[in-house]
């Protein structure tokens, strides 16, 4: 999305970029690059990068995706905290402007290394209601639109004249944490109930099968390490209440979950709430606004968790955040982890630094089995990114999926009338 | 006139310093972590509490709050925690818009509400009345966010004439593009206040001894309507009209955000969202400072409508 500065080494540039991204005062994604020792530049087209042990993903962390951007070295230095305001790199487009809760506006780096992009400017707007982005996208104001995650909109939206709906990946998963460590939750037996009460299927029945798909793992599926066949709780009402009895709540339980009013998010705590009904289990939602959400569920005091997220395609980013113990809330190195489980944090260490590929995945494997059986997560469906955008705009690229989570335009995007 | 005025403006101060503090307080009462916002959901502890360091949330509050006092003294808004901006520069950037749309919208509301409020009363019990006494109910009852996207439907949509994304500049029809759908937005429901307000007054004001006798004169009714009655029904409108000023700064966040267009309104809601504190603190200034001129300017337009109101 910048544009560099000339007449510097190419690899001295990279070397700083890199070694930028890996300090804590400079980067918030410091903590990805842990595990590189050097960042060399031995001539003028060459970085040497010695790594302290074997990283998965590794070529994952030097994509143009988070600390992976390039970074204009002179730029970084004489900018200081402001590089910010207009940030220097690589990419086919370089900043111009951005207004708060506007706009930002890009035009195209005619230097840009592969060429120059056939696309003359970018206007990226903030448009927060959904009612008005839908209409400007239908008005032509807009040519390319962040859909609603809805079958109904898809369907709608499809039927538009001269506009393509892209359904693409990464899908984010939908999953539930429970806090192994509160009552009645640090019973297995009504974790077990809990999760033999979600109908995962029947989720995916109500999202749409357009726009979701069943999950398969507490890693989302078609990660770099999922276990795509792993040993999910089967829906069972009938067993979740045996459950529930044997653990002494012949009558249920009702738990308390805080929640966020997003709407994607809140209709699917709904549908789980009435699939939790018929066993017997009361899920009581606090409904709050989003930030406020973040918070809460970050002070632990929610003892059942609802979240939905993507992440860098590769388990072992899923495992540490959502489940290893260095994750857990309410602790110095906290980033995810809601559910107070640690019984994976061996097998979740030795895969990061597993040289051999396949027995990396067999750590993988053995960590989700051990966290599924100990149900300190229940998945319940993959939601798919949606976006649409006029049958004009030639991307210039297959659309699959982005990390971005949004259709990149690169310097082959161009209009076709 | 000057001690009314110097009293109006000490009172000012008093009621800035109440809001500074109060705003301070209320938006770090609130739960929600600006740093967490900024770095996002994957940042880890580590990250977020340098983030802090580096805001200066780490400070005691009672520090935060001197640090924050004296800088407002000093005309000093301090900068954006998320986008490293002066608060003021962002603040004064949109302004204008939401200034502009308030205006707009006011001349509007008064254009149509006055003259449709004094023709109601004029023709009480009439056809005209009740027509009017309807459409000002459906006015107050229609939320702004519906018919604003009511009005994008069919103006925008089904008769494309106007943008959606009403935020274009440039020349005069951009202008005129952008801003008569918002303002017929708000200006709508302030003609809809306006017109109760006036034939309400009107009424009474009809029924004074005074209209009977300039009628008996011979005065021209339409003389007697417009030059004895209107005037004296005209203080409660304008104290409608400036408290009305008020509550469409306000009503401007959902027009803001439904026609895509820059303003103060879209600014706070997002500073509240992303938990910008400096941000929100900058822009609670500007509508108390708004709403203290609009009352100030409502209490001198009072001596103006009418020469017996003495400014005390």
């Amino acid at each position: 999305m910048q544009r560099e500065q000339s007449g510097r080494s190419r690899s001295a540039q990279a070397c700083s970029a890199i070694n930028r991204a890996a300090t804590k005062a400079t980067s918030s994604f410091s903590n990805d690059f842990s595990s590189f020792d050097k960042v060399e530049a031995p001539d003028k087209a060459t970085v040497k990068i010695t790594l302290k042990n074997p990283v998965p993903g590794f070529l994952g962390y030097l994509a143009n995706y988070h600390g992976g951007n390039m970074v204009c070295k002179k730029a970084g230095e004489e900018m200081g905290a402001d590089f910010q305001k207009k940030p220097i790199g690589t990419g086919p487009f370089e900043f111009v402007e951005y207004q708060p809760q506007q706009y930002v506006k890009l035009r195209a780096n005619k230097q840009y290394f592969r060429g120059a992009p056939q696309l003359e400017e970018i206007m990226y707007r903030y448009i927060p209601s959904d009612a008005s982005r839908d209409l400007a996208f239908q008005s032509g104001e807009l040519d390319m639109l962040y859909g609603r995650q809805e079958q109904t909109w898809v369907e709608r939206t499809s039927k538009l004249p001269g506009v393509k709906v892209a359904t693409m990946e990464l899908a984010e998963l939908s999953a539930i944490y429970l806090n192994t460590a509160v009552k009645p939750l640090d019973d297995i037996r009504v974790r077990q109930a809990i999760a033999h009460a979600i109908d995962r299927k029947g989720m995916v029945a109500f999202k749409g099968p357009g726009v979701s798909r069943p999950s398969v793992s507490i890693v989302p599926s078609g990660y770099l390490g999922t276990d795509e066949q792993a040993p999910l709780y089967p829906y069972d009402p009938e067993k979740a209440k045996k459950l529930l009895a044997e653990a002494g709540h012949p009558n249920g339980i009702t738990v308390k979950t805080i929640h966020t009013t997003l709407p994607g998010m809140q209709s699917v705590i709904e549908a789980v709430q009435a699939q939790l009904k018929k066993a017997n289990i009361n899920l009581d939602i606090e409904l709050v606004e989003h930030a406020t959400f973040h918070a809460k569920i970050r002070e632990d005091l929610s003892p059942i968790v609802h979240y939905q997220a993507a992440r860098f395609p590769v388990a072992d980013i899923y495992l540490s955040q959502f489940y290893h113990s260095k994750s857990q809330v309410k602790t110095p190195t906290a980033v995810t982890n809601f559910t107070h489980c640690k019984l994976a944090d061996q097998d979740i260490e030795a895969a990061r630094v597993e040289p051999d590929a396949s027995k990396q995945k067999a750590l993988w494997k053995t960590a989700q089995e051990k966290l599924i059986k100990e149900v300190c997560g229940i998945p319940i469906h993959e939601q798919m990114q949606i976006w649409a955008y006029k049958d004009s705009l030639d991307l210039g690229y297959e659309l699959k999926g982005s990390l971005n989570l949004s259709p990149a335009i690169t310097e082959k995007t161009r209009f076709t009338k | 006139m000057t001690a009314f005025l110097i009293r109006r403006l000490a009172f000012a101060v008093v009621t800035l310093f109440a809001v500074l503090t109060l705003v301070f307080l209320l938006v770090r009462i609130v739960p929600g972590d600006p740093a967490q916002v900024i770095l996002g959901d994957q940042a880890s502890r580590e990250a977020i509490e340098a983030m802090r360091v580096r805001l200066g949330l780490d400070k005691p509050v009672w520090q935060q709050y001197a640090t924050f006092l004296g800088g407002a003294l000093r005309g000093d808004w301090g900068v954006s925690m998320v986008t490293g901006r002066p608060v003021i520069e962002e603040v004064l950037k949109v302004l204008p818009w939401t200034i502009e749309l308030t205006l707009v919208s006011l001349l509007l509301g008064t254009a149509i509400g006055v003259p449709l409020g004094v023709w109601a009363a004029v023709n009480r019990n009439r056809a005209v009345d009740y027509a009017s006494r309807i459409s000002s109910l459906l006015g107050l009852s229609f939320p702004p966010f519906v018919s604003a996207i009511l009005l994008l439907l069919a103006f925008s949509i089904a008769l494309p004439w106007f943008p959606v994304i009403s935020a274009r500049t440039g020349s005069a029809g951009a202008w005129f593009q952008s801003i008569t759908l918002p303002a017929i937005n708000l200006g709508l429901i302030t003609a809809a206040y306006i017109t109760r307000v006036t034939r309400s007054a009107m009424l009474d004001v009809l029924a004074e001894d005074y209209v009977r006798t300039a009628r008996a004169k011979g005065v021209p009714w339409r003389a007697v309507v417009w030059r004895h009655a209107l005037r004296n029904a005209l203080i409660p409108v304008i104290t409608v009209i400036g408290l009305y000023l008020s509550i469409l700064i306000g009503n401007s966040v959902l027009t803001e955000i439904v026609f895509s267009r820059p303003g103060l309104g879209k600014l706070i809601v997002g500073a509240l969202n992303q938990r910008d504190y400096t941000m929100l603190q900058g822009m609670m200034v500007i509508y108390t400072l708004i709403v203290v001129a609009v009352n100030l300017m409502t209490d001198l337009a009072y001596g103006v409508a009418d020469p017996r109101v003495k400014l005390q």
